[in-house]
């Protein structure tokens, strides 16, 4: 096991993943530390959403070596729950819609899920709705929204936001984004951008997985990493997305087959 | 294996059993309705799966089964029977006992002007003219052993009237209790419900059983809606989880009368709910809609036949199922529309919610369409919940039971939001979740 530093919130050794029998994660290696920003890209097919949802516990990713730890506690072995009990969340590439599940009733059922978890007291209906009317009015969703059903009948922009409200009620330790780009155009893109700097914070790491480089002008990243067959085949900073921008992926991947 | 003869040998069983408790008075014209349903009775097939409308719904435990006559009410203990019924309704209520009016428990003294509301036994010593005018107008007695068991074995139930253009704010609510410590009984209320053109009103049934009791409620209710009347009847069977129930809705519909059904069942071991609805008036619209759950040792069974027979009409039946355990459910909804039923509407859907491996449901959709302008559909689905929004729940950190109860409740929601009555949606919904708890408990004896 490799020395845990003192800031460092999730550390990933080795982590290798079989979906479906096929290796799709080929010894991963990642440190995330208090506070920071990673951004993971790659081209299609590299792995991305298998780590943010092997980190999340979907069911059908096998893990057979390595491990993940948060906050130094063996995250694979917990139920999808606990782990968001623990803080992990996972803002979906596509959020799902739950037809006859009130937003509102889901929402308080999942965050005092969490609060009960953390010995914390639940919030009351009235609380409750006090707290979800001011945070979706920092992401701009619209307050009808609210009575829906979950995600039924939302259009691309309002998943995405109703996921950013979701992330700001739980207030994660650790939150994975699985791009969260995809489908939104530029104003959407921008609220939603907004919606998770306002997040940032000393106490809250934050995984941004995106295909292309677009996002990463509104969240401005500490780190960026390259995924390429189940591997960060680099590391480096907002100028590394940059470069990825003008020339593609393909320079790091073939430089990674010629070595 | 069930024969004719066991078939003939059990109703002549229970209608020697049920003749002890008779109606104080009988006019003449009763006399011979009784007569006519016992007669009905001796020429009926046997209900086994050569007959189509018993195809999936076997009949060979209650046939195993010899009830004794209608347990008289004043055998029960009262606080035993008022615990039994909570209701946050604003109400007329109306309680039956094992089958028997009970004015002890009713309260419905503020009735307004135009609607009458009394006991078939009070019917027929006060108004007996008016209740022979429509009594079995409807009912076409001789469709079942059990329907003709009603008829010749009648004893009580309620007789509703409402005059024309009278609109009820109201609810009127029937809640039957059914409670017996020790013997198996049988009881066969008999409703007659009567609104006359432009009448308005909510109906409410709520079968409530003791469980563990053991009995067969055997409950026959022909509805008359004349032109313009509006009916909603939310129906609500929570019965032991001991008990046969059946209950036997015959509509007749006058023009641009609208009949609004919602059925919820949760309880009984043998449970079947069958609508027989004919238009053969114009501009009539119906809407029949279920909800049911089914576990370990519970059979539910719901049977429609919606009859176009004139040109215009609309009906809608939707009917949702969550099986669980070993439960099994049958659906057969048949709508016909006959060759001079023009421009008819008709939309008919079951989708069932299947939550183990071992539940079953048998589900027999039918649209049999003799006339060439008509827009009809029917549809089934059998499915299970979904992975992904289990997933989408948990990662919020959701507890896979929770996760699973809300969603099963999202799938049931669409048929109680159907009720626009608060405190019975509410209390619709209490009785799903004590149902679905049933589904996480580990399953005993296996």
């Amino acid at each position: 096991m490799n020395q845990m530093k003192p800031n460092t919130m999730l550390s990933i050794n080795n982590l290798t993943v079989d979906v479906e029998g096929k290796t799709i994660l080929h010894g991963l290696n990642l440190e995330i530390g208090k506070g920071e920003v990673h951004a993971i890209m790659g081209p299609n097919g590299s792995g991305k959403s298998t780590l943010s949802h092997t980190l999340s516990g979907r069911d059908g990713y096998h893990v057979t070596a390595g491990e993940a730890l948060l906050d130094g506690e063996d995250l694979l072995s917990l139920e999808t729950e606990e782990r968001a009990h623990r803080g992990v969340f996972l803002a979906m590439q596509y959020p799902v819609e739950l037809p006859g599940v009130n937003n509102m009733t889901f929402m308080r059922e999942s965050l005092n899920s969490v609060r009960r978890a953390r010995g914390e007291e639940e919030l009351d209906a009235v609380a409750f709705i006090k707290l979800v009317r001011a945070k979706a009015a920092e992401v701009k969703l619209d307050p009808k929204l609210l009575k829906r059903d979950v995600n039924s009948g939302f259009s691309g922009g309002e998943k995405k936001r109703n996921e950013i409200l979701q992330m700001a009620l739980l207030e994660p330790r650790l939150a994975i984004l699985d791009e969260t780009d995809s489908g939104l155009d530029i104003d959407a893109l921008r609220i939603v951008a907004d919606g998770i700097n306002a997040l940032r914070s000393p106490d809250r790491s934050i995984i941004l997985i995106t295909h292309y480089q677009r996002l990463l002008d509104y969240i401005e990243p500490d780190f960026v990493h390259v995924l390429s067959e189940g591997r960060i085949v680099r590391s480096g900073d907002k100028q590394l997305a940059l470069k990825l921008e003008e020339q593609g992926y393909g320079w790091i991947t073939g430089e990674e087959a010629a070595a | 294996m069930i024969t004719l003869d066991k078939q003939r040998g059990w109703f002549e069983q229970q209608l020697a059993a049920g003749r002890a408790h008779k109606l104080p008075q009988t006019p003449q014209w009763l006399q011979l309705a009784k007569q006519d349903a016992i007669d009905a009775a001796a020429q009926l097939p046997l209900h086994n799966r050569q007959h189509e409308a018993w195809r999936y719904t076997s009949i060979e435990g209650l046939l195993r089964t010899s009830f004794a006559g209608d347990k008289q009410a004043h055998q029960v203990d009262q606080t035993i029977v008022e615990e039994m019924m909570p209701s946050s309704l604003d109400s007329y209520r109306v309680v039956l006992v094992n089958g028997q009016f009970n004015a002890q428990l009713s309260t419905y003294g503020d009735l307004p002007p135009g609607v009458s509301l009394e006991s078939l036994r009070t019917a027929l010593a006060t108004d007996p003219d008016l209740l022979a005018t429509w009594f079995g107008s409807i009912a076409n007695h001789s469709e079942s052993i059990f329907s003709a068991l009603n008829t010749a074995l009648i004893n009580d139930g309620l007789f509703i009237h409402i005059d024309h253009d009278v609109e009820l704010q109201r609810p009127i609510e029937v809640i039957y209790v059914n409670i017996s410590e020790d013997q198996q009984f049988m009881m066969h209320p008999r409703n007659l419900v009567v609104l006359q053109p432009g009448a308005k009103a909510t109906l409410v049934e709520r079968f409530v059983g003791a469980t563990p009791s053991s009995y067969f409620h055997n409950n026959l209710t022909e509805i008359s809606l004349q032109q313009n009347a509006v009916l909603k009847h939310y129906r609500l069977q929570e019965e032991s989880r001991d008990a046969w129930h059946l209950s036997s809705i015959y509509v007749e519909q006058q023009s641009h009368s609208d009949y609004r059904g919602v059925t919820l069942a949760f309880g009984g071991a043998w449970a079947r709910t069958e609508y027989h609805l004919d238009f053969d008036h114009e501009h009539a619209t119906c809407g029949l809609s279920g909800l049911y759950t089914v576990g370990d040792k519970q059979l539910t069974d719901f049977h429609l036949t919606v009859k176009h027979r004139v040109a215009d009409c609309r009906s809608r039946e939707q009917f949702k199922g969550i099986l669980y355990g070993e439960g099994r459910a049958v659906f057969d909804g048949h709508i016909l529309v006959d060759k001079d039923a023009q421009r008819s509407d008709a939309q008919l859907s079951n989708d069932n919610l299947m939550l183990t491996r071992n539940a079953e449901v048998d589900t027999k959709p039918q649209l049999e369409i003799y006339a060439d302008d008509v827009k009809c559909s029917h549809g089934t689905t059998i499915g299970r919940l979904d992975p992904q929004q289990l997933f989408y729940m948990r990662s919020r950190g959701i507890d896979e039971a929770t996760a699973r109860n809300m969603l099963c409740q999202g799938f049931a929601a669409e048929i109680i939001d159907q009720i626009d009555l608060q405190p019975l949606r509410e209390h619709a919904t209490e009785r799903l979740v004590d149902s679905l708890k049933r589904n996480s408990q580990p399953e005993a004896g296996r």
